[in-house]
């Protein structure tokens, strides 16, 4: 039962603020009263939101250097999508972005540092709330102006861009953790004021934030769980209609799709086995449906590792890394707490032997760039 | 659940728990109340469209589409009919070609150029296709397609908008690829 508290507050048992476990059922204004609390005074799944901003951070900073060569075609002044054009649609559909304001070509270069600059930012933690709304304008921004080369590896990254923003992503594995924690160790308390009136005054008022600063992060997890559920599911039941998935054909095609077959031998290999070919169709229909149900027990584990490995399949045999890096963080966010502590943990550990440092406790900084290590090679 | 509560020193989170000996002001709670209920009935709101908006069209996502899309457009917009209902059972070859007029007034038409070719050749052993590659193109022939009917005439403004990305995309890889004047060109 424990997997329910991972990311949607408003499922499973709900659990009170001092840990103890909601357990077996009570009457109904109390686990109202029981999930308000966690829905106010707990901010849930901490590591998992860090990891979402470090993978998306990081996979846009990649995707904007491997483009680097064909910037100015996608998103620049010269590309074949002009400015006029881009300015046309935003007219029809009242889109706005940064990129159309002006068609100079300086003006451009500045937006691509600064979208550069914005990712990596992000994906370090440094002053979180602040740049996950600039990060979120510069993937809107350059997601618009080049709408008709996006794919769906875009479309996601510029979705969980936006929900970002609502949470409290940078509280863990940040800059930002890294100097409140500098500070509290430095000792510079809150304490020392004087004016006792003023004082309650502003513990109230900042009671009060935390209360908002918790009630937006959760409903923005529980925004992004419903979101990578609706993506899954809808994934699934469009498939369900083709006859093709039926028939355990449609890997074949796809396998021979020129645009989507880097590796023309190996697609080729692939496409032998018949039986291989149509188990596969079956599976990824199978998964894609089943995701939104399987997320409130133990089976999500072995569904998400299967995840894992199609996607991984994806990034290779038919090179959309961009898509499924962008796919398998948000699966990761899927992932407990518990099981990033322990990440943590291990990895602190490690690096402590190997660097012979002092360690920092249980919450000592990791490195932002561990989490997306793994997640980074597959999308490079 | 523990760090939860001892988490981020400083800040915010360092003031002490129940610091305040009186209850907060009527309208501070009132508030926070309000902006608490807010974000709730935003996030099942939300939730509830984006769910019409992807889901198979229905009788309700048909009764509320101006609502659903006008909170989905554009931010929120998306598409997840990923290889489905069926993926593509071709590969389509996109040629363009090119018209030139001499000084003399003699019109030449160059021969035909494969631009899907230059997509395809690209994308072979990179581990890391360019969008350019695998979506400017691809994307572009697709939405020329939806916005001309069987008769390829244009109906519409994106239509015409369609058409010059398609010619711009051509001429542009034309000049880059075999050079040579021109004055238009033609996809096919």
């Amino acid at each position: 039962m424990e997997t329910e508290q991972a990311l949607v507050p408003h499922r499973g048992v709900p659990r009170t603020p001092d840990g103890a476990d909601a357990g077996p059922p009570r009457p109904g204004p109390e686990r109202v009263g029981a999930f308000l609390a966690v829905l106010t005074e707990r901010p849930v799944s901490l590591y998992a939101a860090a990891v979402l901003r470090i993978g998306y951070g990081f996979l846009y900073l990649v995707f904007l250097l491997r483009e680097f060569p064909h910037r100015d075609e996608i998103w620049g002044p010269g590309s074949p999508w002009t400015p006029e054009l881009a300015r046309q649609l935003f007219d029809q559909t009242g889109w706005a972005g940064i990129l159309t304001l002006s068609d100079s070509r300086p003006y451009f270069e500045t937006c691509y540092a600064l979208a550069l600059v914005t990712s990596a930012l992000f994906m370090l933690g440094w002053r979180t709330r602040a740049v996950s709304v600039l990060f979120a304008v510069v993937v809107a921004s350059f997601h618009t102006r080049a709408i008709f080369m996006t794919d769906g590896g875009d479309n996601l990254i510029l979705l969980m861009a936006l929900y970002l923003t609502l949470t409290a992503c940078g509280r863990r594995w940040s800059l930002d953790a890294r100097r409140t924690r500098r500070r509290a160790s430095a000792g510079k308390g809150e304490s020392g004021s004087t004016d006792s009136g003023a004082d309650d005054l502003r513990h109230q008022l900042a009671t009060s934030r935390r209360t908002l600063t918790a009630v937006l992060h959760n409903c923005g997890m529980f925004v992004i769980a419903a979101q990578v559920c609706f993506l899954y599911g809808s994934a699934g039941l469009y498939k369900v209609q083709g006859g093709s998935w039926g028939n355990g054909t449609a890997l074949h095609y796809v396998l021979n799709l020129d645009l989507f077959r880097p590796w023309p031998e190996l697609s080729l290999l692939a496409d032998e086995h018949d039986v291989l070919i149509a188990v596969a169709c079956y599976l990824t229909v199978l998964v894609q449906v089943a995701f939104p149900f399987v997320l409130f027990g133990r089976l999500k584990y072995p569904v998400l590792t299967v995840l894992l490995g199609m996607h991984l399949g994806i990034a290779v045999l038919m090179g959309l890394p961009l898509f499924s890096g962008a796919m398998i963080i948000a699966d990761a966010a899927f992932l407990p707490d518990r099981f990033y502590r322990s990440l943590g943990r291990l990895r602190q550990r490690t690096g402590a032997e190997e660097t012979g440092a002092p360690s920092h406790g249980e919450r000592a900084l990791v490195p932002p760039q561990s989490a997306p290590a793994g997640r980074g090679s597959s999308a490079g | 659940m523990r760090e939860a509560r001892t988490e981020s020193p400083g800040g915010a989170a360092t003031l002490p728990r129940q610091g305040s000996s009186k209850p907060p002001p009527l309208l501070l709670r009132a508030g926070t109340n309000a902006a608490v209920a807010l974000c709730l009935a935003t996030a099942l709101v939300h939730v509830l469209l984006v769910f019409l908006h992807v889901a198979p069209p229905n009788p309700l996502s048909r009764q509320y589409s101006r609502q659903v899309n006008a909170w989905v457009f554009p931010l929120f917009e998306q598409n997840w009919r990923l290889f489905a209902p069926d993926p593509e059972s071709v590969n389509r070859q996109i040629s363009a070609r090119t018209l030139h007029t001499a000084p003399d007034g003699t019109v030449h038409v160059i021969g035909w150029f494969d631009l899907s070719g230059v997509d395809n050749s690209a994308v072979r052993h990179d581990v890391f296709p360019s969008h350019t590659a695998q979506n400017t193109l691809r994307r572009a022939w697709s939405s020329y397609l939806e916005t001309h009917g069987g008769d390829d005439r244009p109906r519409s403004e994106r239509a015409l908008m369609m058409q010059k990305y398609l010619t711009d995309i051509a001429a542009d890889r034309i000049t880059g690829h075999r050079g040579g004047t021109f004055e238009s060109a033609s996809c096919g």
